[in-house]
């Protein structure tokens, strides 16, 4: 049970130049919630998640209240999009510090790492640092739970 | 002459080491307060017993007994359900939430410590502005002057006024017969000039009021039983506050009573409520009054008097005006706490020459309210909103505040010091 088996091998990527608006995009036209973030050697130099986006627009009270179940309509907020000039900054800026694994990676450490980083999608890379696949908490748990039964 | 040179060094390097930040404010205080007594036992002017007689149990007990009612009503969420009423009452108009949230705050820290009522009002405070779609920014600044300037009208709404209290002997009927008024209008002062700078900003419409409608007050308070409780004794301990002198008890009795009859009848985790006890302001308070009994007990603070009451038997008025305005331009930049402890021995000494200090005090408990309001290090509430409007997209900047809480400074000290002329035959009295 190693990650080669259950990761995705065509995977979406984008450059650390790439802007946040197209990322954006990128995120939309594909409907998946990782990208990984390859310099021009095709090498693993950092991760955006679309939440990495979302949280752009969040207002500001969501990180400093200890509570906001009460607040039950998120008002003029909801309608917030972020600048153009933050629009048209490079992912470079926002993306976080990539979490990786190799191929001959378990699953149980897979998961691990996911749960750890709070991640949905593990980047898989080779021995060279070159991203090979990318493996989400479905395609890890799903992989590992068929040996239940 | 020399052990008053050497201990008023001592003390000199001690406010330099506070107020230079070089070191924790207490740590500070704790060497001065330890040098003080090291001098003091090798020239022989001052020891271990003069020490423990030099700390005023009854600032410790009030400041004390506060703590605890505060720690014990904080996590019922009265804080938040008080904004968040308030939001609701200006049906998401700019000037009039700017007003009822000043108010609030302001009433608030008369009665229980600002600095805690500003870290839980001001995120409150910025829920509210983003659900309207409004700038955070003027709501902040305001709530930090308007509490500044309100807490100057209560014996237990700033720390520089129970230690002022405690040295002057004055009641917390005092405060409101002789602060309370001209606070009154110096606050009113600072709201109409609040209003007039933030003209532009007070124009805009809420983008949305329906976040703002949604918002059930009664959801925020976490526990109403517990808060009914601690607001039930902080009132009795009010009106015991007006009957202090009728029934010859202390603040400091008061106060620690209160917190013994909140702590038997709330029933908190009492680790978890001492914990967050700011031990290290009380900490503080005693190695200053230790540094201090030091420096009394020399007589170099009657030297230093000698030499200022020339100008106050000369022009009485006059010297209690510029005491004011040095307070407060010193209490722009520094922490007013210790610069109050600072000018206490003056007035004192000043007294003990037979100058009639009586209006002096109020002179140094506005100076070092009002003074706060000037700069953005200026007081801990205006720090406080400041590094909480960095969490958000509209930091509060050095160059905002001078533009607003400046004039409001200089506005306010400019109304108090003309009050403070007219009534200072009743101030003196």
């Amino acid at each position: 049970m190693i990650l080669l088996n259950c990761m995705k091998k065509q995977v979406i990527s984008i450059q650390p130049e790439t802007s946040i608006n197209e990322a954006a995009a990128t995120f939309v036209r594909f409907h998946i919630g990782t990208l990984p973030v390859l310099d021009a050697q095709k090498k693993l130099v950092g991760i955006l998640q679309i939440r990495d986006l979302v949280s752009l627009v969040l207002p500001d009270f969501v990180n400093m209240l200890q509570n906001i179940d009460y607040v039950l309509d998120f008002g003029a907020a909801e309608a917030r999009k972020p600048d153009s000039e933050l629009l048209a900054k490079p992912v470079s800026e926002i993306m976080q510090p990539p979490v990786y694994a190799d191929q001959d990676c378990s699953l149980l450490r897979a998961a691990a790492l996911i749960k750890k980083h709070n991640l949905q999608d593990l980047p898989v890379v080779d021995e060279n640092n070159r991203l090979v696949g990318i493996a989400s908490m479905v395609d890890i748990g799903t992989s590992y739970l068929a040996h239940w039964n | 002459m020399l052990n008053g040179i050497i201990a008023l060094f001592i003390f000199l390097i001690t406010l330099f080491l506070i107020f230079s930040e070089k070191m924790h404010r207490t740590v500070a205080g704790l060497l001065g307060a330890g040098l003080m007594l090291v001098a003091g036992k090798l020239l022989g002017f001052y020891d271990e017993v003069q020490a423990v007689q030099a700390i005023d149990l009854s600032t410790l007990g009030l400041l004390l007994g506060m703590m605890v009612l505060v720690v014990v009503l904080e996590p019922t969420g009265f804080f938040e359900y008080i904004a968040i009423l308030a939001a609701k009452i200006s049906k998401g108009r700019a000037m009039r939430l700017l007003i009822l949230l000043g108010t609030v705050t302001t009433i608030l820290s008369m009665f229980l410590d600002n600095v805690t009522t500003v870290i839980l009002i001001a995120p409150v405070t910025i829920l509210i502005c983003e659900l309207l779609g409004f700038n955070p920014s003027p709501f902040l600044i305001a709530e930090a002057l308007l509490s500044d300037t309100g807490g100057i009208a209560t014996l237990i709404g700033d720390p520089p006024n129970v230690l002022i209290a405690a040295a002057a002997n004055l009641t917390f009927n005092d405060f409101l017969t002789h602060s309370l008024p001209i606070v009154v209008v110096a606050w009113f002062t600072a709201l109409f000039l609040l209003r007039f700078l933030f003209k532009n900003e007070m124009q805009e419409n809420p983008e949305n009021i329906e976040g703002l409608l949604e918002l059930d007050p009664k959801d925020v308070l976490k526990d109403p039983k517990n808060a009914k409780k601690v607001l039930v004794v902080l009132a009795l301990a009010i009106i015991l506050f007006f009957l202090e002198e009728l029934l010859h008890i202390t603040p400091a009795f008061i106060a620690m009573g209160a917190a013994t009859i909140t702590l038997i009848w709330v029933r908190p985790d009492l680790r978890e409520s001492l914990a967050r006890i700011e031990w290290s302001v009380l900490v503080f308070f005693i190695s200053l009054f230790v540094m201090i009994g030091g420096l009394e007990s020399t007589g170099i603070l009657e030297t230093l008097a000698g030499s200022v009451m020339q100008i106050a038997s000369s022009n009485p008025m006059l010297f209690g005006v510029l005491l004011l305005w040095l307070v407060a331009g010193l209490s722009a930049f520094l922490d007013n706490i210790p610069i109050t402890i600072a000018f206490i021995p003056v007035i004192q000494s000043l007294a003990a020459s037979g100058v009639n200090v009586n209006a002096y005090w109020w002179a140094l408990a506005f100076g070092a309210g009002l003074g706060g309001n000037g700069t953005i290090i200026g007081s801990t509430a205006n720090i406080i909103v400041a590094s909480l409007s960095e969490r958000t997209r509209h930091p509060i900047t050095v160059k905002i505040w001078n533009k607003r809480g400046l004039p409001v400074m200089l506005a306010t000290c400019l109304v108090t010091t003309i009050l403070f002329i007219i009534a200072f035959p009743y101030l003196s009295r």
